[in-house]
């Protein structure tokens, strides 16, 4: 609660300040349901069962283990664990606006899997992941966008093609790129779960490793914008 | 020491109570050698089923390519013939027809020689699949064909490799019913795999190894444990078919655990039956062996002779028995023709007809001991003297009976083949023929208190208690029988309708996923007509009562609460839903508006231990809600039309992030071509082809169906007999009473009015206690053994009660009518000549 008050008391003396530079951006003072802890910003962790964490503890999926990281850095950012497992692209596109209603300043994006795994078209995956990071950089919402490979299974045609969706869409779209989301995990029996698919916790603690210089550089060019 | 001129001329003399006697003993044998046979092989047949469906008598699969550990030990007992085994891989992949744009996602099996282990691939050419599977050659299922446009003998593009189109699947035997599939079926030959390149490092492979042991389960067993010793744990999973569908087999264990029952009952029956019948014959020579008795002879020569000759009947209807159960079991087939399996052999082995005769005489000597140890308490003085026989219970009577109650258990417990359950089932049964002869007293009490206006009610009430009467007896055997005959049909019917009734033949399908919200009325456009969406929204739960969910404390009934659950909104009850807890499904507050509340299905109630009034927080995608339990539903139906563990008002959630499902009930021939159009307007709507899941399941409750019906009529059948039985046993006293009656002055008509009520009197006092004490037991069973839920039946329960008197009194009748209508100056004479 103190720290509420200094940040009120910051804010009310700033504020004149910044106007008077013709800056009307104040820190918005955010706070979780409770009331206890406030953050400098918002993380939104946007995708399917690599988000949601199929198969671990809550505390073990890369949302939380990001948050632990972030938080051991210094840097109080709330990441908010958005993933549905089983999603398609189509049903993120479908949902982004409610995502959106959590007032995100950051979003990662890891969809597509599901996308593939059912064998759906690459040109449609791709048509509504354009759509969404559209929607995104509208909303000024810095996107950390993660790309995929598909099971090999399904031929070299398809994986190829499914490939080429993510890095098509980083370059037309200039966001920023984390080539491989599952990069030193995927097909690792130590590193997954039975299943062969989903991360186990040491899995997703490699992932937030690869992850976080992508989710830093996002928070740097946040912090840069916002001022 | 026998004096066999005796025992024969016993034996012609009481020959109508002799036949009812053997009569007991075969009836009980009869069902239960035909019981146990036809049981044994139906159950090797319906397991076949389960190896069927499993592909193997153990299957080890895994998502990684299996360990060598396991390969190693799989192929040196190959090498040594002790077992068959085949490899199979299944992987979805993406396929092209040469030419074209279109391509199709389908689930590939690339599978070893030997495939299949058990049943057979059914191909539309009608040739075996060794003859036509061959390296380039693949089958396919019907839908591939219509959804590429391709036809037999074109080829297609799977993974690097191109290959022909051989024939079509129409069967495939080891397609897990339990298990959905995203495309349309391909087997392909192993010699295949290294062309095709689409099995390496990265790929989504399951790895399995069928194994056929062709032994009794319990060198199937061993060589799981020893599959299981050097397997990885956390990566290869090995099952056996019995193992490997928990819900099928729970309900084969209930099944045979049930027909294991009857059998039992109806053995017990018997055995009553024969003890009332040969209680009835000594009765009635009672002055003959009072004679005998007073001319020397002792107790023990006469408990000799007719222990001797109940030995003989009880073996003559013990070989009867065992003769007429395998009889049976042979027109089995035939009767049912067509609905139990093809090729059901019938095998008897010598063990089974000596065990049946061995318990048969077993059981005979138990059930009869009682009587026959009574002799000593006729005596002399008998002659002159309608004197109540003593029932001072002598010195060998406790332990005897003990002796015999051990055997007894031991019996009851093979035939359950559990500990447990067999020593509840003997003391439940022994506490049922204790209480029903309690509640018999006490009722019987009551009536001899009953003040009556009619003087044939009074008659036919005092008729009940006449010196050496067998009321009680006839009525405990009536009640058991009853009791017994109708626990068997409220258990049957009931588990009828919890396992087999729960498959309709118009259970959807065919479930559409991931139907977007802009595309609902397109696609209901392009079904055609009216189809009912479900929407899903994917939450998870949080917190109940402020309480976390955990992880480790919430696997409960097979699911976890810390998954990700599918939320709904609607306003109403499904069709094949009911309220349990709750007035309503949703309340409303005092201004008529509808506060947030979620209503919850009973299933996950258990889980979370959760009541109405709980409050439940829920993480919707990042955004947390809490609602208050406003009702528990539960289903009345079947477990394939879709279920929802949560349902929210509607205008709470119609705005939060969903997708749709549908679930429909097509022709399976109209499937595929839906399925292409459906895919092409919309490509992200993805499809789960149930038909042949539910064709199969049908397939398989059909079947059940039969035989539970079979067997529990059976034994309804006997039950029947040997009541029937027991009221013709007890007759002669009452003829003799209806003789009085006319000499006294009361006409034909008076006879048969005091008649009639007292097999009223019997019957309804029998069967009400017998409706009474069924439901309880029943009732009982189906929660505390079954597991299943209960419904009393009342109509039928009323039933029995009406055809169990109109049977007593018409067999009553029946059996005395030439007596009751001849002069009773002839009766006179006739037994005087005695």
């Amino acid at each position: 609660m103190r720290q509420a008050k200094t940040h009120c008391l910051l804010a009310a003396l700033l504020l004149p300040v910044f106007m008077l530079c013709g800056f009307i951006r104040p820190i918005d003072a955010r706070t979780s349901e409770q009331g206890k802890k406030t953050f400098q910003g918002t993380i939104v962790a946007v995708g399917d069962s690599l988000t949601a964490g199929y198969g671990v503890a809550e505390k073990d999926n890369y949302p939380s283990q990001l948050q632990k990281r972030l938080l051991a850095k210094g840097l109080d950012y709330e990441v908010i664990n958005s993933g549905v497992s089983g999603e398609t692209s189509s049903g993120t596109l479908s949902r982004i606006n409610w995502v959106l209603s959590l007032k995100p300043d950051i979003i990662i994006l890891e969809i597509g899997a599901n996308d593939g795994l059912r064998g759906i078209d690459p040109n449609l995956t791709r048509e509504n992941i354009l759509k969404i990071i559209a929607l995104l950089q509208k909303k000024k919402i810095i996107t950390v966008f993660a790309g995929m490979r598909m099971v090999s299974n399904l031929g070299l045609r398809y994986t190829h093609a499914f490939h080429r969706i993510y890095l098509d869409v980083a370059k037309d779209t200039g966001v920023i790129f984390m080539p491989f989301f599952l990069e030193g995990v995927a097909t690792n029996p130590a590193l997954n779960t039975s299943d062969g698919i989903h991360p186990n916790r040491k899995g997703y603690k490699i992932i937030v490793d690869n992850l976080l210089p992508y989710v830093l550089k996002a928070i740097d060019l946040r912090e840069k914008t916002s001022e | 020491m026998l004096h066999l001129r005796f025992i024969f001329r016993e034996l012609i003399l009481s020959a109508k109570q002799a036949s009812i006697f053997v009569l007991c003993v075969a009836l009980s044998l009869a069902t239960m050698v035909a019981l146990n046979t036809f049981r044994k092989n139906v159950s090797h047949s319906i397991l076949g089923d389960a190896r069927s469906l499993l592909g193997a008598d153990i299957r080890i699969h895994s998502h990684y390519p299996i360990s060598r550990g396991i390969d190693k030990m799989v192929s040196d007992l190959e090498n040594h013939h002790d077992i068959e085994a085949t490899k199979t891989y299944e992987l979805y992949s993406v396929i092209r027809p040469l030419s074209g744009m279109r391509t199709l996602f389908c689930r590939l099996k690339v599978v070893g020689p030997r495939y299949p282990l058990y049943g057979k691939v059914e191909l539309r050419s009608g040739r075996p699949l060794s003859q036509v599977l061959s390296p380039g050659k693949i089958l396919v299922e019907p839908e591939v064909l219509g959804r590429l446009g391709v036809k037999i003998g074109d080829r297609v593009h799977i993974g690097e490799a191109t290959l022909t189109i051989a024939d079509v699947i129409t069967h495939e035997p080891d397609h897990p019913v339990n298990i959905f599939s995203l495309g349309p079926g391909i087997i392909i030959s192993a010699a295949d795999l290294k062309r095709l390149q689409l099995i390496t490092k990265g790929s989504r492979v399951e790895y399995s190894i069928l194994i056929k042991v062709g032994r009794n389960d319990a060198a199937i067993n061993k060589l799981a444990d020893r599959l299981k010793q050097v397997s990885q744990p956390a990566q290869e999973r090995i099952t056996t078919y019995k193992t490997s569908n928990s819900g099928m087999k729970r309900f084969f264990d209930n099944l045979f655990f049930f027909l294991s029952l009857i059998s039992i009952f109806t053995l017990f029956l018997a055995g009553i039956g024969m003890q009332s019948s040969l209680s009835a014959l000594l009765r009635e020579k009672q002055k003959t062996l009072a004679i005998i008795k007073s001319m020397g002879a002792d107790s023990g020569f006469l408990f000799r002779q007719y222990f001797a000759l109940v030995l003989c009947l009880g073996a003559i209807g013990s070989m009867a028995g065992v003769a007429a159960g395998l009889i049976l079991q042979h027109f089995l087939p035939k009767v049912f023709q067509g609905l139990l399996p093809q090729g059901l052999t019938l095998t008897v082995s010598v063990f089974d007809i000596v065990e049946g005769l061995a318990i048969g005489l077993l059981v005979v000597v138990f059930f009869t001991f009682l009587p026959l140890y009574d002799l000593r308490n006729i005596r002399p003085v008998a002659i002159f003297r309608h004197d109540r026989t003593g029932t001072g219970r002598g010195i060998l009577f406790y332990p005897v009976l003990a002796g015999g109650f051990l055997l007894l258990t031991v019996l009851v417990v093979r035939q359950l083949q559990d500990l447990k359950i067999g020593l509840y089932f003997m003391i439940g049964t022994t506490a049922l023929i204790v209480v029903i002869s309690l509640l018999t007293r006490v009722l019987l009490a009551a009536i001899a208190r009953l003040q009556v206006a009619s003087l044939g009610m009074r008659q036919a009430m005092k008729s009940l208690f006449r010196p050496g009467n067998a009321t009680r007896s006839i009525i405990v055997t009536l009640t058991s029988a009853l009791s017994v005959l109708l626990t068997i049909f409220l258990i049957q019917t009931n588990l009828s309708a919890t396992y087999i009734e729960s498959y309709p033949p118009d259970a959807p399908n065919l479930f559409f996923l991931d139907i977007q919200p802009d595309q609902k009325t397109a696609f209901a456009n392009e079904i055609g007509g009216k189809v009912e969406l479900f929407p899903v929204i994917r939450a998870r739960l949080v917190a109940i009562n402020d309480r976390p969910v955990k992880q480790q404390t919430s696997r409960r009934r097979g699911d976890s609460l810390t998954r990700e659950f599918n939320l709904t909104y609607r306003e109403t009850l499904l069709s094949d839903e009911a309220i349990q807890e709750g007035k309503t499904l949703f309340t409303k507050d005092a201004s008529g508006k509808t506060p947030l509340q979620v209503s919850i299905l009973d299933t996950v109630a258990e889980m979370g231990d959760m009541h109405v009034n709980d409050i439940l927080k829920f993480n919707i995608q990042g955004v947390p809600m809490k609602a208050r339990v406003s009702s528990i539903r539960t289903r009345t139906k079947s477990r394939l039309y879709p279920f929802f563990y949560f349902v929210f008002p509607t205008e709470y959630l119609q705005h939060a992030p969903q997708t749709f499902f549908a679930a429909l009930h097509i022709h399976k021939k109209a499937i595929a071509s839906l399925e292409s159009r459906i895919a092409t307007a919309f490509p992200n709507i993805s499809f789960i082809n149930m038909a042949d899941t539910a064709a199969e399941l049908g397939r398989l409750t059909q079947k059940l169906i039969t035989i539970v019906n079979f067997f529990a009529g059976f034994s309804i059948l006997a039950g029947a007999l040997i009541m029937v039985g027991s009221i013709f046993a007890t007759r002669l006293a009452r003829v003799r009473e209806a003789v009085y009656y006319k000499v006294l002055g009361g006409g034909t008509r008076f006879v048969l009015a005091v008649f009639i009520y007292e097999h009223l009197l019997l019957s309804l006092l029998s069967s009400i206690l017998a409706v009474v004490l069924a439901q309880a037991g029943s009732w009982g069973l189906c929660r505390y053994l079954f597991d299943i839920s209960y419904s009393p039946h009342l109509v039928v329960s009323c039933t029995l009660v009406l055809i169990t008197s109109i049977l007593v009194i018409a067999v009553g009748i029946v059996s005395s009518i030439g007596i009751i209508r001849q002069k009773p100056a002839a009766i006179l004479r006739e037994q005087n000549g005695e």
